[in-house]
């Protein structure tokens, strides 16, 4: 039987579920602070930086926990998250 | 055909050849991809397409008086002509909002028409739209078109002119960029009779924000877009990010089925982060309408 991509995805979820959900959640507040500071373009900026910020220490959290921490991994969180940054720098923010 | 056929495979499917990880997700692309995204940012800040307030929008008078008259084309009515009196009290009124730091139609003791007969243009109809926080001109006049009342007025059969001011300052604490459409039809006749005895004007029902900050004007720019650069990064950015996506998607299933385990982040993760900025961007761009 083929499987699917959401039988992968849901498997990987279960499989780090708190992690998952941690980084949902802060997925959310990023979301909802975002609305708050809706056209201050520079409380807005703050508020993806944090995120992003966030985002890479969840990756070195996630991977510590997993034993599979490596320079490689935490330069991929890294390089990710800056090239957001900067792609929406052009569009929305200051 | 074959290479190109191996490039692409070698480009999103992990596998012996690309290190078990699709080659677009390899930490050098990802530089690449770096580097690209911040040379962008600097073409766009030295060719100083942001106004003096780090706006980035890309609405401009000719457009959206292009669509509008495209709306009217379609619904069989005629062509608006552009008025430089109806664009004056356009302006005014733009400036207005912003000196005295209210989004509605009646603000400050005046009404649209006191600045539509202040700019010299006595009507037989006349009518006001507004939109604020707009990133595109289509943006713009979609959400007009999809309000019943806004739609009303772009739509009046009795309308021959309009008049348009797109005005960047900051409106209760938020950089705004205003939109305000002013729409008229002169009195005919050689004779002038006074303004009281014109037809009652139409107004788009909204319900005005009400304003009770101090006046906060930091700064006031008419807007003139130079080139369409910010169109053309915006669609650059949903191609990339989606590229990016699609890479991430394909190594995950790929890797998951082939129970590839390797060194590297995870994909899920970089979905989830650029799904939740997708979310965010998208509710940066949304604006309103009174």
């Amino acid at each position: 039987m083929t499987k699917t991509f959401s039988f992968y995805l849901k498997k990987e979820f279960k499989n780090h579920l708190f992690d998952y959900l941690l980084l949902i959640t802060a997925g959310v507040f990023f979301l909802i602070l975002l609305n708050i500071f809706r056209g201050q373009r520079v409380s807005e900026f703050i508020v993806l930086i944090s995120f992003a910020f966030f985002y890479i220490i969840w990756g070195v959290y996630h991977h510590i926990m997993n034993k599979t921490l490596h320079l490689k991994t935490v330069v991929e969180y890294i390089l990710i998250a800056f090239i957001i940054i900067f792609l929406l720098k052009i569009i929305v923010l200051p | 055909m074959q290479k190109l056929k191996n490039f692409i495979h070698n480009l999103f499917i992990p596998h012996e050849e690309n290190n078990f990880r699709a080659k677009s997700l390899h930490t050098d692309f990802l530089t690449i991809y770096l580097a690209i995204a911040f040379l962008m940012t600097i073409i766009f800040k030295q060719g100083n397409l942001y106004n003096v307030l780090g706006f980035a929008t890309d609405i401009s008078v000719e457009k959206l008086y292009q669509l509008t008259n495209e709306q009217r084309q379609k619904n069989n009515l005629s062509s608006l002509s552009l008025n430089s009196n109806l664009s004056l009290a356009a302006q005014k009124k733009a400036e207005n909002m912003f000196q005295n730091n209210y989004w509605s139609h009646y603000g400050d003791g005046k009404t649209p028409w006191d600045f539509i007969l202040d700019a010299g243009y006595k009507y037989e109809y006349a009518g006001e739209n507004l939109a604020k926080n707009f990133l595109f001109n289509n943006g713009v006049v979609d959400a007009w078109m999809n309000s019943t009342t806004h739609r009303d007025n772009l739509l009046k059969r009795e309308y021959t002119e309009v008049g348009y001011a797109i005005v960047n300052g900051v409106l209760n604490g938020e950089q705004t960029t205003l939109v305000v459409q002013m729409f008229g039809t002169p009195l005919s006749g050689s004779f002038s009779p006074p303004p009281i005895q014109a037809k009652e004007p139409i107004l788009p029902e909204a319900k005005p924000i009400v304003e009770n900050k101090p006046q906060q004007i930091l700064a006031q720019k008419t807007f003139q877009p130079k080139i369409n650069f910010l169109n053309f990064s915006f669609n650059l950015n949903v191609v990339f990010m989606t590229f990016l996506l699609l890479a991430l998607i394909l190594d995950f299933y790929f890797a998951s089925k082939f129970n590839i385990i390797r060194t590297g982040g995870k994909n899920t993760a970089h979905f989830l982060f650029i799904i939740f900025v997708l979310v965010g961007l998208f509710m940066s761009t949304i604006g309103a309408i009174i």
